[in-house]
């Protein structure tokens, strides 16, 4: 389990933005907008997982 | 008599949620949970309400429309096996693929050596629970995906890219389901969002209730420990699904925190403390539980009692409701206490009666909610559920 050892995923968070900030060597435009969308689609993929374990 | 369906909605909307907030609406709401009732009654086996969700939930509009009914949830034959078969969840036998297509789904509980958690892995959940459950509890829980360092196979693709598909298509069903009732029926849908107690889902879907047990007794500080990593997950989960307009109670489904699960002691070690401060920080937010008290709960009355006057409707199945009300009446509203072996092998006469004494016994001041006192399958008998409709409606008028 050496991906999950490294990461602090706090409630709602699956890859942190921090952690995904680090494949970008620049971002030329708005960062927080990059930023925000990267959180929402990441909050899906939250509710997946824990929807499976709580509705199914 | 309402103008228009729209007018019924807001009607009973108000009727209900002046109830949850124990105070005397107009009359008694009825809200009745009906799971595998709804396809004996529209035709359907109970295979095809479980693996088409499309016919479920007509099945579930037309009982609302004919039994106008003022509130009920939009399917609550909820574990669609579209999903579960997508990602091949180890845990369910479905009605006409490992059970008969006229049974209900079933919950398969892992045998001690092959719990879906082992018992030496209480710190890798503690410490990044969602990490755990993709890498490690999902490999295990399903028949599709790999564990992290095996090869990626066709089929592990597969099973992310249609798991998550398929859940979306099936909330988006369930959101434009909600619509449907309010449009058809002018019927409230009765909860948004779900709620687990951190210790029913460690026993439930990670070291099955016998292996829990005997945690209990060789490692409860991991116990307590990982109850208070999966809290904040919960609430989480709980708050996402939950209605923005905060007038219908977030669901708790509660499993094993009653005797003869727990002793009310191992409940006030190890069950309570997580959820009570669960259900705090909702009401905080200002949303209500519906606090499904599944089996005999009456010995777990006094911790209940602490929470936040209205932060709950407690939903009472097998206790004996008059007492419920004596204990909690003054804080929460009550729901259900109408016995499913009544609705399934009693009369339409019985079934009054029954009706009777609850309304009499608990609903005097208002806060009470009709309904069964567990979800109904196909056993309850069409005439006693009318019977406990109609007696409400005439004899539930304040």
């Amino acid at each position: 389990m050496t991906e999950s050892q490294s990461t602090k995923r706090p409630p709602g968070v699956c890859i942190p933005w921090e952690e995904k900030r680090a494949d970008f060597p620049k971002i030329s435009g708005d960062e927080s907008v990059v930023k925000k969308v990267w959180e929402d689609v990441d909050g899906l993929a939250y509710m997946y997982i824990w929807q499976i374990l709580l509705s199914f | 008599m309402p103008a228009s369906t729209e007018q019924l909605y807001q009607q009973r909307l108000a009727r209900y949620v002046r109830a949850m907030r124990n105070e005397k609406p107009d009359r008694i709401p009825i809200r009745p949970f009906v799971a595998e009732f709804t396809a004996k009654y529209a035709g359907y086996t109970v295979q095809e309400v479980t693996q088409d969700y499309q016919k479920a939930f007509l099945a579930a509009r037309r009982c609302a429309a004919d039994f106008d009914w003022d509130a009920v949830v939009g399917n609550m034959v909820f574990v669609w096996a579209g999903l579960t078969q997508a990602i091949g969840l180890r845990y369910y036998a479905m009605p006409g693929v490992e059970a008969p297509p006229d049974s209900g789904f079933q919950y398969l509980e892992p045998s001690e050596d092959n719990a879906w958690m082992r018992a030496d892995e209480y710190d890798l959940l503690i410490a990044d629970p969602t990490g755990y459950l993709f890498n490690v509890w999902l490999p295990r829980a399903t028949t599709e995906v790999r564990p992290i360092g095996e090869p990626a196979t066709f089929r592990n693709n597969m099973s992310f890219l249609k798991g998550g598909m398929a859940m979306l298509s099936y909330f988006h069903g369930l959101q434009n389901q909600a619509a449907l009732l309010r449009q058809e029926s002018g019927t409230v849908g009765a909860i948004a969002g779900i709620l687990k107690a951190p210790f029913d889902i460690l026993a439930d879907k990670f070291r099955g209730y016998k292996g829990l047990c005997t945690d209990l007794f060789r490692q409860p500080q991991k116990v307590q420990a990982a109850c208070e990593a999966l809290a904040p997950h919960l609430l989480q989960t709980a708050l996402s699904g939950a209605d923005p307009a905060k007038n219908v109670p977030i669901g708790l489904w509660l499993h094993r925190g009653c005797i003869p699960f727990l002793s009310p002691s191992q409940f006030e070690r190890h069950y309570w403390p997580t959820l009570k401060w669960i259900i705090e920080e909702l009401w905080k937010r200002g949303h209500q539980t519906l606090f499904y008290a599944e089996g005999e709960w009456n010995k777990n009355l006094k911790w209940i009692a602490e929470l936040p006057e209205r932060s709950i409707v407690y939903h009472v199945d097998r206790g004996d409701i008059v007492e419920v009300h004596k204990a909690v009446g003054e804080k929460f509203c009550l729901s259900g206490g109408v016995r499913n072996d009544l609705l399934a092998f009693g009369t339409p006469e019985d079934v009054r009666t029954c009706c009777k004494r609850i309304i009499d016994g608990v609903a005097g001041e208002g806060g009470y909610i009709m309904d069964a006192s567990a979800i109904m399958q196909d056993d309850t008998k069409v005439e006693n559920l009318r019977a406990m409709t109609e007696f409400t409606r005439e004899y539930g008028v304040y």
